[in-house]
């Protein structure tokens, strides 16, 4: 078997790889990220994904739902890890289908895929604590800044983990930004990551002190200059697992059911076909039977 | 330790030298500043001791690691561990003794977890222990630990008697006894409770004649304690205990605490009665469970707190079981239909998983007046928990009452739970569609649910896609080839427009499914024609797909339809500009070539 296939194979039984596995699945992943535009050209049909946060059994739950991939073909928006117990898992297993087909899966990157975010809401324990060292964290760090900041489907559906920036009206602008490199604290690419959408006219400041609040005037314009039907992100919680907002001109989805492992909510997916229409698929948590024991019971500083 | 390292390291033998260098590092490792590489050294202990040799192990890295017992946590619970698989290491059990030292300071850190992993270990050693051993070193070990000053050397020492119980001589067993009893006579509660939890533990390493005579005086003491969490966990022993002494003497012993325990004013204590009762009721025997239990357990079942409920629910089938027929349907069934209508949730998934059980003991005319308008307002039930747990046994009452009357009662619940929202319930009615199918027989089968079996191929959930396909292939199998090329072929073959790729795919995977069941004729002529022409849909998704049921379709072929209708297919989609679809094309033509071949 080959190595992509028998990762896989080891990832899907929740069982991490080995360091040297991951650092050679990282060289290869890296060679198909690089050659992706800021806006990855993506062709329907596709199911579109949210947030994940290493929820690991929500993500089996997910393909039991969607279909496996390549079956199915993906679009992950991002926050592949932090909060949930198996991030390196999670974000190994979809970097292995990645590599293993790279056109049937597209990962773009979250506000969480970076080196300062992880080591706060627990990638780096995670890593330190299942290694006994931090270079699986170093590699896939290193992976982070080579994941794409957006996704264009057939020409008509905007995707990104976050929202918009002031300081972009075109898609053209995305594609000039220089994406390698750690997430900067302010500028189009942090705003591409944090921004969330808001009733609100025009441009408000952000909470999370990233990013910013953006309208449904805003949204249109943008829609209407980039002749996009829709924006679709994740980023938010949301508790019905969507939301559609400014007159279904950008949508929600939120792919972490029972989001960190105590909030209540149902996940969904986006499935749309080959002639764009939409179906979303509302998912909840795995149960337990189907669980493994997590690896540690007390949960540390960082959960909430 | 830095001198052992310097003696290898100073050894003349280049060779050598070479091949203990990592050993070298592991050592220094030891002493590293880095927590990580300590325990990373500490998990790798036992390389270590083998390079070391088992005299040196005994001289030097035992005595440092009885020496390193101010670490961090992690590290001690590393070293706890390790050391409880050391025996082989030292010498085996002439030098075991030697590991009691480090594991004796590690039993008494303050950190829980590590004073529990150097108990477990210490018992693992201790097991492995000669008698002169348990005598000059094992014994005095837990005698030191048992009266030490801060109650975490004690707590300890609780979990060690009933290993050295078991090893020492008859003397020393007296002396071990009085400590146990001493220990549930401790200040400290934290004792008390250790002391308790290990009461069924010792008593199971304990001679018949002691249990009777002392160790029920503990017992009755513990269950009497000020501290409900020590009562508590004495309760947790009646089941086990019961089981350790002669009938009598648990009617007269354990018996009256139980009941007077079923009615505690603690609902947790009753939940722990509830949890133990079956287990004493299999000590007591038929006779005294029925007089004497049973009024105990019906209140249990009616207790006012839903954890008890729940727990005495889950008891109720294997009571049943020791009662007869009549004491169930007087006695019991009343209670069984108001769990069933319960408010808590939890009660009712707990009846639903046993409540089938209870068939058996009922018998045929029973079950069917009493116990199935209770498994069907169960199969009706809101939470779907429940709905599953009944489904899940449904087989154990096949048993009782037979298919025919079964599946009348329950096809318009099949039909309602065919359709049910959580899908998991969806797939767990396919499993069960085989076994109904070869029970109804085909024409009734094709009435009722053929049309249903259909429609799960177009589930929203994929999962529920895939076991459809699997059940048709079963029902194939089930109902013979002409019966699947009228019912299941023509029908499957329909859908295959569908709009959706996801769907058209599931139409793939079903007619690959279905082609090792049905005639040469129809998968030649009906089906293969349509896989084929799905090699030219626009989705790439689709056309890898065909490629893969292609591959599986060579095998049941003539090698003549494999080259005129197969392999030109193939090598179309092995030109491709999708890379997935190459790959897949490729990988079948490849079994293309291998049959014709062959």
């Amino acid at each position: 078997m080959s190595d992509p296939n028998r990762w896989i194979e080891q990832l899907k039984r929740c069982e991490p790889l080995a360091e040297r596995d991951v650092k050679t699945l990282c060289e290869k992943a890296l060679e198909i990220l690089v050659e992706e535009s800021n806006v990855q050209r993506v062709d329907a049909p596709v199911t579109i994904c949210g947030d994940i946060h290493g929820q690991f059994f929500d993500l089996m739950e997910l393909f039991n739902v969607g279909g496996d991939c390549p079956q199915t073909n993906y679009l992950f928006m991002g926050d592949f890890v932090d909060r949930g117990f198996y991030s390196v898992e999670t974000f190994l297993l979809l970097l292995a289908l990645k590599v293993r087909y790279p056109d049937r899966i597209t990962l773009i990157r979250g506000n969480h895929e970076s080196r300062q975010i992880t080591q706060v809401y627990g990638f780096y324990d995670e890593c330190l604590r299942k290694y006994g060292s931090v270079n699986v964290w170093r590699y896939c760090t290193d992976i982070f800044d080579y994941l794409s900041l957006s996704a264009l489907i057939d020409n008509r559906i905007f995707c990104v983990h976050g929202g918009l920036s002031p300081t972009i009206s075109s898609l053209d602008q995305i594609r000039t930004i220089d994406r390698k490199q750690e997430v900067p604290h302010d500028g189009a690419m942090c705003d591409l990551l944090w921004s969330d959408p808001e009733d609100i006219k025009g441009w408000g400041l952000s909470p999370r002190g990233a990013g910013y609040l953006f309208g449904g005037d805003v949204c249109a314009h943008f829609n209407q200059t980039n002749r996009l039907e829709l924006v679709c992100r994740a980023h938010q919680l949301v508790m019905e697992g969507y939301k559609s907002m400014f007159s279904d001109q950008l949508v929600t989805v939120w792919s972490a059911p029972n989001y960190c492992y105590r909030c209540g909510n149902v996940a969904a997916i986006l499935e749309l076909d080959e002639h764009l229409n939409k179906n979303f698929k509302v998912f909840e948590a795995a149960p337990q039977d189907v669980r493994g024991v997590p690896a540690k019971k007390a949960a540390p500083d960082y959960f909430l | 330790m830095r001198a052992a390292t310097g003696a290898i390291k100073g050894e003349d033998n280049g060779e050598e030298r070479d091949s203990l260098y990592p050993i070298a590092i592991l050592l220094d490792e030891l002493k590293n500043e880095d927590v990580a590489l300590r325990l990373n050294s500490v998990k790798r202990l036992s390389t270590i001791a083998l390079a070391l040799g088992e005299e040196r192990t005994r001289k030097e890295l035992i005595p440092f690691l009885a020496d390193s017992n101010d670490d961090e946590d992690e590290v001690l619970l590393a070293m706890a561990e390790e050391l409880g698989r050391f025996v082989p290491y030292v010498g085996g059990p002439a030098y075991a003794h030697t590991l009691l030292a480090p594991l004796e300071t590690l039993s008494s850190v303050e950190e829980t977890v590590v004073r529990e992993k150097a108990v477990e270990s210490l018992a693992k050693v201790g097991a492995e222990l000669p008698e002169e051993s348990v005598v000059e070193h094992f014994t005095p070990l837990i005698k030191r630990l048992a009266t030490g000053d801060w109650f975490t050397s004690r707590v300890s020492a609780c979990g060690l008697l009933a290993t050295a119980y078991r090893r020492a001589p008859a003397p020393l067993r007296a002396e071990l006894r009085n400590l146990y009893r001493d220990l549930t006579h401790d200040d400290t509660p934290m004792v008390r409770r250790a002391a308790a939890a290990n009461l069924s533990n010792f008593a199971e390493a304990v001679e018949p004649e002691y249990i009777s005579k002392e160790l029920t005086a503990i017992f009755h003491e513990l269950t009497q304690d000020d501290q409900d969490s020590v009562r508590l966990l004495a309760v947790e022993s009646c089941g086990p205990l019961a089981r350790l002494l002669p009938r009598e003497d648990a009617a007269t012993h354990v018996l009256p605490v139980v009941q007077k325990f079923a009615v505690d004013k603690s609902w947790r204590v009753r939940y722990n009665v509830a949890q133990q009762l079956y287990q004493l009721c299999e000590a007591l025997g038929p006779d005294l469970a029925r007089a004497e239990l049973v009024p105990s357990f019906l209140k249990l079942l009616r207790d006012g707190e839903a954890e008890v409920r729940v727990a005495a629910a889950g008891k109720v089938a294997a009571f049943c079981k020791l009662l007869g027929s009549d004491t169930v349907v007087s006695a019991v069934l009343p209670c069984v239909k108001d769990l069933a209508a319960d408010g808590s949730q939890y009660v009712r998934t707990a009846l639903a998983g046993v409540v089938m059980e209870m068939a058996p003991a009922l018998g045929k005319a029973a079950t069917i007046e009493h116990l199935l308008p209770v498994f069907l307002s169960l199969l009706k039930d809101d939470f779907p928990d429940v709905r599953l747990n009944i489904i899940a046994k449904l087989d154990q009452v096949n048993q009782v009452i037979g298919i025919d009357l079964l599946a009348q009662s329950l096809l318009p619940a099949i039909e309602e739970l065919a359709e049910d929202k959580h899908w998991r319930v969806r797939l767990a009615i396919i499993e069960y569609i085989p076994l109904l199918a070869s029970q109804l027989g085909a024409d009734f089968f094709e009435e009722k649910l053929g049309p249903q079996c259909m429609k799960w191929l177009e589930d929203q959930v994929y999962s529920i896609r895939e076991a459809a396909t699997q059940n048709l292939q079963k029902l194939a199998a089930e109902f013979g080839p002409d019966w699947a090329k009228e019912h299941l072929v023509p029908q499957v073959l329909a859908m295959v427009g569908n709009p959706h790729y996801l769907y058209r795919m599931t139409v793939l995977v079903a007619l690959a499914a279905l082609a090792p069941a049905v005639s040469h004729d129809v998968l030649c002529h009906s089906m293969l024609p349509v896989v084929v022409s799905c090699a030219k849909d626009k989705v790439p998704n689709i056309k890898f797909n065909v490629a893969k049921m292609l591959e599986r379709l060579v095998p049941l072929v003539d090698a003549a339809v494999a080259e005129r209708a197969i392999r030109p297919c193939l090598l179309e989609l092995a030109d491709d500009p999708d890379t997935d679809v190459r790959f897949f094309a490729h990988q079948a033509l490849a079994a293309c070539d291998a049959v014709t071949a062959a």
